[in-house]
């Protein structure tokens, strides 16, 4: 091994340490877009108009405008209101409502993706709209939005990169530090994308392991692969829903 | 008389009385009377939009009528509140199955039993097997509708139907979308059901099915009812000229 | 709250923004010819040309972009010297990053035309160029482009990152701007009014262009 590298593997430390950051800011920002993405569909598909026009408010404005500009929002203007979050903190609220607004679309896609004669059959045999949705929709859709939502949680890895800007110590921030302190940029940010590939391709294989436990029959039988990032990543384009 | 979900019987015979139902501006039903008896197989045929299967979506509760009457079991459908009675009591078989695909062929046919009925798992997986049984599937409970070719798909789908022992069974083209070497072995659970004495109001396009099985056949044209009888007059001696441009059609073919 | 400060400082703001629109327009174009060749060369038969693009997609779709914008700008500052142009690395960052999902949807729109069509096609006498040209293409035109244009919204917005490498653009222009007035709000609001105002039509277009579905 060359000197050059010997001298950036002796930070692995630091490395692993952001690394460990990273993937702890992710999933706490992951967990809190879940919820408000889950709030935010069913403010959208709410009976009061009210519920509706914020949902839809907070929908695009997150969606339209760059989420660096929402960090920075959280971090900084916050304390002018009062509100007053360390970086860390700032960091997962910003990501968690950000990625929530994308989540809230997918979950209501999910939702209005069921067949209506799903709804249909149910009714029929006598179940109250409650059960039919607990029962026959709500699963369904769970299964339909399972890739989309995996793609989310590995957005919202990627996205805790931008951390650096408000000086978290995560992946990228420790990277950047390491590089002004060596000089070796290619080392050092070949060995943080390897890392950030490392992370993402683990997330996604859990999640892929996860859905193959939860989900009956299996997700996806038609493309079985080892690759964990195909297999639970949705095509980039759209699945056409039949009606 | 049976025992159902709240305790409540109803009939197997439906009404209707002056019927009509629009979509927009088309009229799809046109002032419809029409009486199913007790144990009585009514076939409904016609060219695809004269109103059949939007008629028997009303009979079952997915559609409500502009106007007119519709007693189902004597629930009067027409009257919104009392509507939601008919749930659980009546079995509908869909053209495209239906069938849940996040369940197995059991989860099918038992949800109704647990959720509804609020049986026990093994109760509800009890009644469900008899069920399986009568369509031939009993050896198919763990799989899955997409591990499932077409006819068995339906043949599930009818024991789900039957597992809450409705009083009136509905089909809706429930062959329509089956291989044509598929279609004999659902007709045949059709034809067992109405030797057993289920009410039954069939919307299909298999002609053989209407003449061998029907009490009744009902021919339906743009809204109304053109003709009806027996299989043999309305099948082998059509009256009005309609029926016999539409017969001449599907036989040609 | 200071709201003159809008005022004051729009014109500087202002002059920033069509910096992030030059860059986000240079960048549009770089992704899309990227995504093009390496979509193509995904479906190619030669094994060691689509795995090589493959590699490409899954490299790019699984890393941040300061990541990419990173070693642009030091690549380019160790080779040219650190008088090299930011403004040139973050295109070159941008555009290569975006590459892959371009890609992606590229090649995911040519395989949702059925190979049924492409049959029906051939058996028609048209060859395989004809075949794409006048039957696949077509149909690819409807499906592909409302999620491209939702990944150029995507880009515009992470022009802002470019922030990273010190490109004084929308986003840092106004943070040294709050940086010297210690009032972040009018200045946050004036910068999210302008890339809204750009965002905004973008996606109600693809709102109403795409089909109905479960989003990626």
């Amino acid at each position: 091994m060359s000197y050059q590298w010997r001298t950036v593997f002796e930070y692995l430390p630091e490395f692993l340490d952001a690394m460990g950051l990273t993937l702890w800011i992710t999933l706490q920002a992951f967990l809190l877009a879940l919820v408000c993405g889950l709030v935010a569909a069913l403010a959208r598909n709410s009976r009061w108009v009210m519920f509706r026009l914020l949902a839809g408010a907070y929908v695009e404005v997150i969606r339209n405008t760059p989420v660096l500009l929402q960090i920075f929002v959280v971090f900084f203007a916050l304390p002018s209101v009062g509100v007053r979050l360390d970086a860390v903190t700032a960091g997962v609220v910003a990501i968690g409502v950000n990625v929530g607004a994308y989540l809230c679309e997918v979950f209501r896609a999910g939702i209005s993706s069921v067949a209506r004669g799903q709804g249909e059959a149910a009714q029929v045999l006598g179940l109250s709209p409650r059960q039919t949705f607990a029962s026959v929709i709500a699963p369904q859709a769970l299964r339909n939005v399972y890739p989309a939502t995996v793609n989310n949680l590995i957005q919202v890895l990627l996205g805790t990169s931008l951390l650096t800007a408000i000086a978290v110590p995560e992946l990228t921030g420790v990277a950047t530090v390491i590089n002004a302190r060596t000089l070796l940029f290619v080392q050092v940010f070949a060995l943080t994308l390897l890392l950030y590939l490392i992370l993402s391709n683990a997330l996604s294989f859990a999640a892929g392991l996860l859905g193959r436990v939860m989900f009956k029959p299996a997700l996806d039988q038609a493309r079985p692969g080892l690759w964990p990032l195909r297999r639970t990543r949705p095509s980039a384009i759209p699945v056409e829903v039949s009606s | 008389m049976t025992a159902t979900a709240n305790g409540a019987t109803i009939g197997s015979n439906v009404q209707l009385r002056a019927v009509t139902k629009a979509f927009g501006a088309v009229e799809v039903l046109k002032n419809i009377d029409l009486e199913v008896e007790d144990g009585e197989v009514v076939v409904l045929i016609g060219a695809s939009g004269s109103g059949k299967s939007t008629l028997l979506r009303i009979m079952s509760g997915l559609e409500t009528a502009d106007s007119g009457q519709v007693f189902v079991g004597g629930i009067p459908m027409h009257e919104p509140k009392r509507a939601p009675e008919i749930r659980g009591h009546v079995g509908m078989v869909f053209q495209q199955f239906n069938l849940f695909p996040h369940l197995n062929a059991m989860g099918n046919v038992t949800l109704a039993l647990r959720k509804v009925l609020k049986m026990s798992t093994n109760e509800a997986e009890a009644v469900a097997l008899k069920a399986l049984t009568r369509v031939g599937m009993q050896d198919r409970c763990e799989n899955y509708p997409s591990q499932l070719s077409g006819g068995q798909q339906q043949r599930v789908a009818i024991a789900r139907a039957l597992a809450v022992n409705p009083r009136i069974m509905f089909f809706d083209e429930a062959t329509s979308a089956l291989d044509p070497e598929l279609v004999g072995e659902v007709t045949s659970v059709m034809r067992s059901l109405a030797t057993e004495g289920m009410t039954m109001v069939v919307v299909t396009h298999e002609m053989g099915f209407a003449q061998r099985t029907a009490d009744r056949v009902v021919f339906m044209d743009d809204g109304v009812i053109a003709e009806q009888g027996t299989p043999e007059q309305v099948l082998q001696n059509p009256q009005h000229p309609r029926t016999q441009q539409f017969l001449a059609r599907v036989f040609e073919a | 709250m200071n709201w003159q400060l809008i005022w004051i400082s729009l014109p500087q703001l202002l002059r920033a923004f069509l910096l992030t629109l030059e860059l986000a327009v240079v960048s549009i174009i770089g992704c899309t010819v990227i995504g093009l060749l390496v979509g193509g060369l995904r479906t190619v038969r030669l094994r060691i040309v689509a795995g090589l693009a493959r590699a490409y997609v899954e490299v790019f779709r699984g890393s941040p972009l300061p990541i990419t914008l990173l070693f642009v700008y030091f690549g380019a500052a160790l080779y040219l010297g650190y008088s090299s142009n930011v403004f040139a690395a973050a295109a070159v960052g941008l555009s290569v990053y975006h590459g892959a999902y371009v890609a992606e949807i590229f090649r995911s729109g040519i395989q949702a035309v059925p190979s049924a069509q492409r049959e029906a096609a051939q058996t028609l006498g048209l060859s395989a160029m004809q075949t794409f040209r006048f039957v696949v293409l077509p149909q690819t035109r409807r499906i592909v482009f409302p999620p491209l244009i939702g990944q150029f919204i995507s880009l515009i917005k992470d022009t802002s990152i470019a922030f990273v490498i010190g490109l004084v653009e929308l986003m840092k222009a106004g943070q040294a701007i709050v940086d010297r007035t210690a009032e972040p709000i009018p200045i946050y609001l004036t910068i999210a009014a302008l890339y809204f105002v750009i965002c905004y039509p973008l996606s109600l277009w693809v709102r109403r262009n795409e089909r109905k579905i479960v989003p990626a």
